[in-house]
This record gives structure tokens, C-alpha cells and sequence, in this order.
């Protein structure tokens, strides 16, 4: 019978035309659909952080006197380790900024640090990225680097009205000029196709065929501050082993990187002062 | 009659169309099965050849290195920003019709009429250039430049290499690079992009030898396969002098590339199908010393302007540790391309000969060496007996002849016997022995020690001028007969005589060897065995004089400049020959000061000649006071680094 047989296609012509339709939706349309889509699932992200805090917080609750006498006693003493270095580095600004303006340099760059707590960690074969608890809100803008205690972090990809969204340096999105320490020339990083639950590792290309790493003391991969985006010298990873590339001009190698980025809670947004 | 009736009755007319047609189909299904199950190979070869493209890039060249492992010339990566066309066809597609949109309104408008219209063609190009231009000036913001699309390059690139990525900027800097890198998105059209080009760490230092590379689009392919389809390759680059030429096909990287499916219009639909990798050429070690070499050219330098050449060769082996010739070039200028203002300032100096092997100068005094050479093997001249008065001045046929000339006059040297004859270069003595030898014998004395050939050493444009005359040369020649005065002229090294300083550096290593012929190479071989060739031919006795008087040249003749505090190099006994000859340019008589020597006396290691031309006519221009101290130089660095090799055994010898 005709009618069965329409009945039996109607679920198959029903998603023809729904794709059919989205097909034919305006392009604003659908960017409208998709950042409003975002923007409803924020604050479930926001809220599920925001117990995962107080989780936290009740779970300190639970230390005794004695503990958080201790450890008030040890912040103490990396207080006052800071405190000392904090006073270097203003001595150091200081010779800095008389060099600059002896030598005529242009002044670094400066950021405004913006800490964000984690909303939402998504690391998955297909994602490597981060959903934090500040966006347009706090003037985030996109590309802005992040970093932590361990080093870089990644960019800002995408900025919400109340959060931002992270690529992480583990993502192959994230492509950086770096150097590897003590060494001034620029090389390339680039995340890898990290598999979940694997340690997290990164790609390192261009690099001059003189430089030596040894896998018992692997070398330091840092930022270069030669693209514009990244100060120089933040920790991206460790360059243990180097390969010749069959072109003979350069060498390329893996980058293992801190297993800490997997479980970052808390990050700092470098939100340039001057953006250029 | 119903209409099926009258149907029927006209069968044999249908039955007719039906046998046409079914003839007709027939012959479609066996053109059908012809084409798809005999001809299918070669319509699958058609299409093969239709959509996929061969792209070539060629292998970096190898390394050149010195004698202790340093590197001469290696490859510096290049680094570019180039845009992958294939990826703004909608783009193309979108401008164009923005841009014809353009040109309707403003007909519609009265603005222009349809005749101002540019040709589907030229908007089509108007439309690529365009959004080329906006990707470069997103470089531009980043880089802060303000570059613009040459369009005739992209023009070019278009009808010719449109499967190749479109360099937008070459040559950036390594800053700049680390900038694109960082900024650029990584699914961008815009990509960097990495080849390398020609890197001379000691910029001009043995120019002449190292050679350079030009850019060629003829690139020797081996390992690729698909030979057959229409094929784009990346320039490659092909040595065009020196040890870059004359090793090109060592130094050659293996050809590498990759197929690639496209579609109609040649754009690239899929990702490369068996790419092979480009690899490295092999690697040359060559002869040279670079610190000999600095040394050498340094020495030069400090004459300013003046033109000169030293070669200096490893007396056992013949290898070649210097090959200097001024005024030289930086070969940095030449990568990755030499630009129109230093080529004519390399033209304006004169800069481009390598003086070392193509500089065709008398060789003056040191010619004398074979004069003596050639008296002690005839008998016409003893290490004891033959002595001549010198008072300066002797004629001969008609002529007067002088010894060397001074600031205080005429030499006057006395009664003088062989050793002091060569110590003090007397012209007189020479005059006198050299016409009881006669040409023809000094002629064949040269010819032995193969004065009259080029070296072969391991380098393009090797001279073939130099000369050795005798009286049947100058009869054949020049139509004249050949005269005393000739005799002694060839017999101090004047007159016709033309040699090369490679080829007086390759005659003192012979003669440090007492042998006559060295064949000099600029590849280095630490197990290399010495050369032997034909004996000198003299006696034990004979050859302690020559070399006596040689070192005597470096003691209180006409070297004497060896024993001064600032020159002197204690510990070390050289055996050298000065000269100076004259030569005429532009109709000017002009001096070269040679110097040849070999060092240690006792144990020769290294032979050199050293030859600098003077640039002002008719000025006093000395081998011992222009060309010994350049040799002093070289030696004095070579000594250095030879007791640093042994300090150890030294150090326990001395116990």
C-alpha cells in the first residue's frame, strides 16, 4: 500500500528535510545557533566547577589546626622566598628599562595577568582544550596566551560572554616559535595527536642540525617571545631526542610535556596591555 | 479496421526499423564494450595523465668542509610565506563576480561603457590578484612591511606552477619567521614554508676555490616515479665555479617529490599520492686549511688594493692547503642570488679570476732554480767551481744588462759562486751561466718539471697560457731568431716565460720532495700516500747546494726580511727564492714580487708561491718586501698549528 510505504520512509524524508533546512539556513543563523548553544551550556559548566569549589572548600575545612598551622608555616617561608625574588626583579625592571632606554629599544610587552579557574577540562583524541570562568566579561580577547605555575598553557580560541575557551599546547591547533634553551635560534612546536590517558607529548621541527639533546638530560623547550604572542622563556616542554631530517637542514623531535596539564584547575590569561 | 488491424498490416516496414535500430544499438554495445574491455588501459592512462600532476623538489646540496672538519659551506634555511592557491578558488570565483558586478553598475551608472570593460580574462587575473594582495597585507600588519603583489610573477606562477604553493615573501628573517609561526592559523592558506640556500660561514675566504651555485630549473631526477606526467618542479640549484662546479654532481641532493590528483583547471584535489623524499648531496672534504687560508688572505689585505695569489700544498701528499687570489668576493652576496650592483662591483674590481690558476705572470728570480738545475745536470755549471764576477752590469749582444737594481744602484755583488749566486739572486751570475747553457737545455729543464702544463688540479678554468719558449717557439712565433740576450733573459725568468702560482708552488714542493713533478688536489685524504715521480737528477752534493743557497735567501739574501724581530719564527728553517719580474698592462710596465719556498729544510712538510702584482709603473716592487712577508704569514699559522698537533710528545721527549 502506498500509504505504509510512506510511513515506513516518513523518519528517513523528516531528516532530509531537517538537514535540508539546515543546509539552506543563513550562515548567521547558524553561528547565532551555535554561540547561543554555547552560551546555555556555560553555566552548567560554570556550576559544576563552582561545586567542584566548594567540594574543595569543605574538604579543607576538614584539616585540622594543626595541619594548616604547618602550612600556614610553610607559605611563610615561600612568601618569604618571593618576596626576595619580587624585590630582584624590580632592581632587575629598573636596569631593564635604563638599557632600553640607553640602547633605544622598544619596551617588551606587557599583560595584565587574569587567573580564571578551569570550568571544564575536554581532552579527548579529537579536543585538547579548556573552558574557563572569565570571558568577554573580563575583557579576554582571543589568541591571548595562557599560562601556569609549570609554564604555557595555550591560547584563548574562543571567548564567551562568561568563559573562554582554551587550546591547549597539547592540541596540534597550537603551533608556537620557541627555543630551546640557551640557544637563540627559532624553532617550531606544535601540539601532537595526544590519545587519551597517554602521556601528552608535543612535535618540535626546524631545528638546527648542531644542537645535541641527550635523552638522559633532555633539554628545555621555551618559549622564543620572538612571535609576539608569548614572552619569552615559558616552559613548554622537554626535548629529549632529536632526529635528522632527510633534507639534512634541519632536525625534528618529540616534546614530552608536564602531565600536570591534564589536571590544571586554575590558569593565568596574559591579556596584553598594548595588543597590537 | 480496427487500429491494431491496420498496425499489423504494416509489420514489415516496423520490422524493418526495428532491425535498423537494433543494428544501431549493436554497434553502440560493441563500440561500448570495445572502448570499456580493450581500450580501457589506455583511457585509464588518459585520465591518469589528465588529472594528476608530478611535483619535484629538489635535495639540498652537500657540505663542503676543510681539512679539520670545518665547515666551508653549508646550507642556511630560507625561510618564505607562501599561499596554497588551491584553497581560494571560491574566493577567486566570489571577487570576480564582485568585481563584474563592479563594472555593471558603473555602466548602468554611465561612469564607463562596456567598451572600458576589461576581458574575462584580464578580470579573472585582476580578481587573483586581489585576494592574493589581501593575504599578503595580513602579512604586511604582521611583519609591518608593505609589500606588493608583483603580478607578473603571479601571472607566471599561474600558467606555469600552479600546483606549486605561491611564494608571497622569501628571504624573511629568522625574527620574522617565529613571527608567522606563531601568528599565523595553522589551517590558514598562508603557510610558512622552508628551503635552504647556500651559506658560507667565512664569507670570502677562498672564494675563488669554494665557487657558488646558481639557481637552475634542470634538475636530475632518478627515484621519482610517474616520468610521464606533466611534471613541476621547484628550482634547483647547480654549481657554476669552483669546487661548486667542478663536484656539482657529488654535491647534487637526490631529487625528491610527490603526485598529486587535480582537477580541471589544475588546482590540487587531494593530498600527495608516493612522495619520496629529497636527500642531502654527499659531502667534500676538501684539502684547504681555512686558517692557512685566513691567514694567507689576510696578509694580502694589508696591500689594500693591490691584486695577488698564493698557493700553498702539502709537500708529501700535493694537497693543496691554500688557494688564495685577490681581489675576491663575498659569497654570501651570491645567496640566494647575486644582485646586479654586486656583480658589477665584483666586475669594477676586476674580481671574478682566480689569479692562483689563471694569473699567466713571468716568474722573476725564482725561475733561476731551474736555470741551476738545468747547469748542474749538464756539467756546465759545479757547486764549486763555477763562480762569476758581478760588477753590476754585463753586456750582451750589443746590449747591457744590469743585476738587481736598488734604491743605492746597481747590485755589485763581486766574485760570487752558486750558493750565494741563489742566497742573493745575483742577476750576473746567472746572465753568464745561463748562455753557457744555452736555452734549449733551461727549456727542457722547465719542461721536466712541467712548467709549460696546467696542474689539473681539481678546479674549472685552469689556464692553458702558460709558456715555456725556446728558439724554435720564438721562430715559429713570433718570425724572429732567437738571441743572446733572449738566453739571458729566459735564464733569470723574463722575457716570454708565463707560469702560474700554483704551478711555482707545485715546482718548490717537487723540489723540497727532490723530485720534479707534484700533482696538486683539493681532496683531502688523512691516508693519502706521497707522491713519488721522476728523481731531480742531481747528486746528493748538488741538491744540499741548492737548498743551501735557498735557505741562505732567507738568512742574509734577499729574504733577509726572515731574520727581522717582526718577521722572524724561531725554530723554523725555510729554504725560499725570491723574484721579481716585469710584465707590461694597458702598455705599462708593471712589477710581480714572488716569493717560493718550502718549510722545514730538514724535513719538508709544506711548499708555497706567493705572487703579488704592483699596481704602480716602474715602482720598485721587491719579492722580499711584498711576497715574504705574506709567506711569513702562512707559515708563521701553519708553525703555530703544527707544534700545537705535538705538544705532548714534545712535552715528554723533553725528559
Amino acid at each position: 500500500m502506498p500509504s505504509n510505504r510512506f510511513d515506513q520512509a516518513k523518519p528517513f524524508a523528516t531528516l532530509g528535510i531537517v538537514v535540508l533546512g539546515w543546509l539552506l539556513l543563513p550562515v548567521f543563523v547558524k553561528v547565532f545557533l551555535r554561540v547561543g548553544f554555547f552560551e546555555l551550556q556555560a553555566p552548567v559548566h560554570a556550576t559544576t566547577s563552582y561545586v567542584r569549589d566548594l567540594q574543595e572548600y569543605w574538604a579543607d575545612r576538614a584539616h585540622s589546626n594543626n595541619e594548616l598551622v604547618e602550612a600556614g608555616r610553610q607559605l611563610r617561608h615561600v612568601y618569604a622566598g618571593y618576596e626576595y625574588q619580587a624585590q630582584q626583579m624590580e632592581a632587575q625592571r629598573a636596569e631593564i628599562a635604563r638599557l632600553e632606554q640607553l640602547l633605544r629599544l622598544p619596551s617588551n610587552p606587557d599583560y595584565r595577568f587574569e587567573p580564571a579557574r578551569v570550568a571544564r577540562r575536554d581532552l579527548s583524541g579529537w579536543w585538547q582544550q579548556l573552558v574557563i570562568r572569565k570571558g568577554a566579561n573580563y575583557d579576554i580577547p582571543i589568541g591571548a596566551p595562557v599560562v601556569y605555575s609549570g609554564g604555557v598553557v595555550g591560547r584563548v580560541r574562543e571567548v564567551h560572554a562568561y568563559t573562554a575557551v582554551v587550546d591547549l599546547v597539547t592540541s596540534p591547533r597550537v603551533r608556537l616559535a620557541a627555543t630551546i634553551e640557551d640557544d637563540p635560534r627559532p624553532v617550531s612546536y606544535q601540539g601532537g595527536l595526544n590519545p587519551p590517558l597517554a602521556p601528552a607529548r608535543g612535535i618540535v621541527e626546524f631545528v638546527p642540525p648542531d644542537l645535541v639533546t641527550y635523552s638522559s638530560a633532555p633539554r628545555r623547550l621555551v618559549t622564543s617571545g620572538l612571535g609576539g604572542v608569548f614572552p619569552a622563556g615559558l616552559t613548554i616542554g622537554y626535548v629529549s631526542r632529536l632526529e635528522a631530517s632527510t633534507d639534512g637542514l634541519f632536525q625534528s623531535g618529540e616534546v614530552s610535556l608536564d602531565p600536570r596539564l591534564s589536571e590544571l584547575t586554575e590558569v593565568t590569561v596574559l591579556v596584553p596591555l598594548s595588543p597590537d | 479496421m480496427s487500429v491494431i488491424e491496420t498496425h499489423k498490416a504494416q509489420r514489415p516496414r516496423l520490422l524493418f526499423f526495428q532491425l535498423l535500430i537494433g543494428a544501431m544499438l549493436l554497434v553502440l554495445a560493441a563500440g561500448l564494450a570495445y572502448r570499456q574491455l580493450f581500450r580501457s588501459g589506455d583511457y585509464g592512462e588518459r585520465e591518469r595523465l589528465q588529472n594528476q600532476r608530478r611535483v619535484l623538489v629538489p635535495g639540498p646540496r652537500g657540505n663542503i668542509y676543510d681539512r679539520d672538519n670545518h665547515l666551508l659551506v653549508g646550507n642556511r634555511s630560507r625561510f618564505a610565506v607562501t599561499l596554497y592557491l588551491d584553497q581560494l578558488r571560491r574566493e577567486f570565483r566570489t571577487e570576480y563576480i564582485q568585481i563584474v558586478r563592479r563594472y555593471r553598475e558603473s555602466e548602468a551608472a554611465g561612469d564607463i561603457t562596456r567598451s572600458d570593460r576589461p576581458s574575462p580574462g584580464q578580470l579573472e587575473q585582476i580578481a587573483r590578484a586581489q585576494v592574493v594582495q589581501r593575504y599578503l597585507d595580513q602579512i604586511n600588519r604582521l611583519l609591518g612591511r608593505n609589500d606588493q603583489v608583483a603580478l607578473r610573477d603571479l601571472l607566471r606562477h599561474f600558467q606555469q606552477q600552479l600546483l606549486l604553493p605561491y611564494i608571497l615573501l622569501d628571504d624573511l628573517k629568522p625574527e620574522e619567521f617565529a613571527r608567522l609561526l606563531e601568528r599565523l592559523p595553522i589551517q590558514s592558506p598562508l603557510q610558512v614554508y622552508t628551503s635552504s640556500t647556500r651559506h658560507y660561514p667565512y664569507g670570502s675566504a677562498a672564494a675563488h676555490v669554494l665557487g657558488y651555485v646558481g639557481s637552475t630549473e634542470e634538475i636530475d631526477v632518478e627515484d621519482v616515479p610517474d616520468e610521464d606526467l606533466k611534471t613541476y618542479a621547484f628550482k634547483g640549484s647547480a654549481g657554476r665555479d669552483g669546487l661548486e662546479l667542478h663536484y656539482d654532481s657529488l654535491l647534487q641532493g637526490k631529487t625528491g617529490g610527490a603526485t598529486y590528483w587535480v582537477d580541471p583547471a589544475g588546482f590540487r584535489v587531494r593530498s600527495a599520492v608516493k612522495p619520496v623524499t629529497p636527500q642531502q648531496g654527499g659531502r667534500l672534504d676538501t684539502s684547504l686549511d681555512i686558517d692557512l687560508q685566513i691567514a694567507a688572505e689576510k696578509a694580502i689585505d694589508q696591500f689594500e688594493t693591490l691584486k695577488g695569489a698564493v698557493a700553498v700544498l702539502d709537500v708529501r701528499t700535493g694537497e693543496v692547503l691554500v688557494l688564495a687570489s685577490k681581489p675576491d668576493y663575498d659569497l654570501n652576496a651570491f645567496s640566494p642570488r647575486l644582485s646586479a650592483a654586486a656583480a658589477q662591483d665584483i666586475n669594477d674590481r676586476e674580481a671574478w679570476a682566480n689569479l692562483a690558476i689563471s694569473g699567466v705572470y713571468p716568474p722573476g728570480s725564482t725561475f733561476k732554480l731551474i736555470t741551476t738545475i738545468a747547469g748542474l745536470r749538464s756539467g756546465r755549471l759545479t757547486t764549486d767551481n763555477s763562480t762569476a764576477d758581478c760588477e753590476g752590469t754585463m753586456r750582451i749582444g750589443g746590449r747591457i744588462f744590469v743585476c738587481d737594481k736598488s734604491a743605492s744602484g746597481y747590485a755589485r755583488h763581486g766574485v760570487i759562486a752558486l750558493r750565494e749566486a741563489i742566497a742573493k739572486s745575483c742577476d750576473i751570475f746567472f746572465y753568464t751561466y745561463g748562455l753557457r747553457i744555452g736555452p734549449n737545455l733551461i727549456a727542457d729543464e722547465a719542461r721536466r718539471f712541467q712548467l709549460d702544463q696546467p696542474t689539473g688540479i681539481d678546479l674549472p678554468h685552469e689556464t692553458r697560457r702558460m709558456l715555456i719558449p725556446d728558439p724554435e717557439w720564438k721562430k715559429a712565433t713570433q718570425h724572429e731568431g732567437w738571441f743572446d740576450g733572449d738566453t739571458a733573459n729566459m735564464a733569470i725568468g723574463q722575457g716570454f716565460i708565463g707560469v702560474t702560482p700554483l704551478r711555482m708552488a707545485c715546482l718548490v714542493a717537487s723540489l723540497a720532495r727532490g723530485e720534479t713533478t707534484t700533482r696538486p688536489t683539493l681532496l683531502h685524504d688523512p691516508h693519502r700516500a706521497t707522491q713519488h715521480t721522476e728523481p731531480i737528477g742531481l747528486t746528493t752534493g748538488q741538491y744540499a747546494t741548492l737548498v743551501s743557497g735557498m735557505e741562505g735567501s732567507t738568512i742574509d739574501g734577499t729574504a733577509k726580511i726572515f731574520q727581522t724581530p717582526t718577521y722572524r719564527i724561531p725554530g723554523l728553517r725555510i729554504a725560499g727564492k725570491t723574484g721579481t719580474a716585469q710584465t707590461t698592462r694597458d702598455g705599462k710596465k708593471i712589477n710581480i714580487a714572488w716569493f717560493v719556498c718550502f718549510a722545514p729544510v730538514e724535513d719538508p712538510k709544506i711548499a708555497m708561491a706567493v705572487a703579488i702584482e704592483g699596481d704602480t709603473p716602474g715602482e720598485s716592487f721587491a719579492g722580499g718586501l711584498y711576497s715574504a712577508p705574506v709567506a711569513q704569514a702562512v707559515l708563521k699559522a701553519w708553525f703555530e698549528k703544527s707544534q700545537q698537533r705535538v705538544p705532548a710528545v714534545s712535552g715528554v721527549a723533553a725528559r
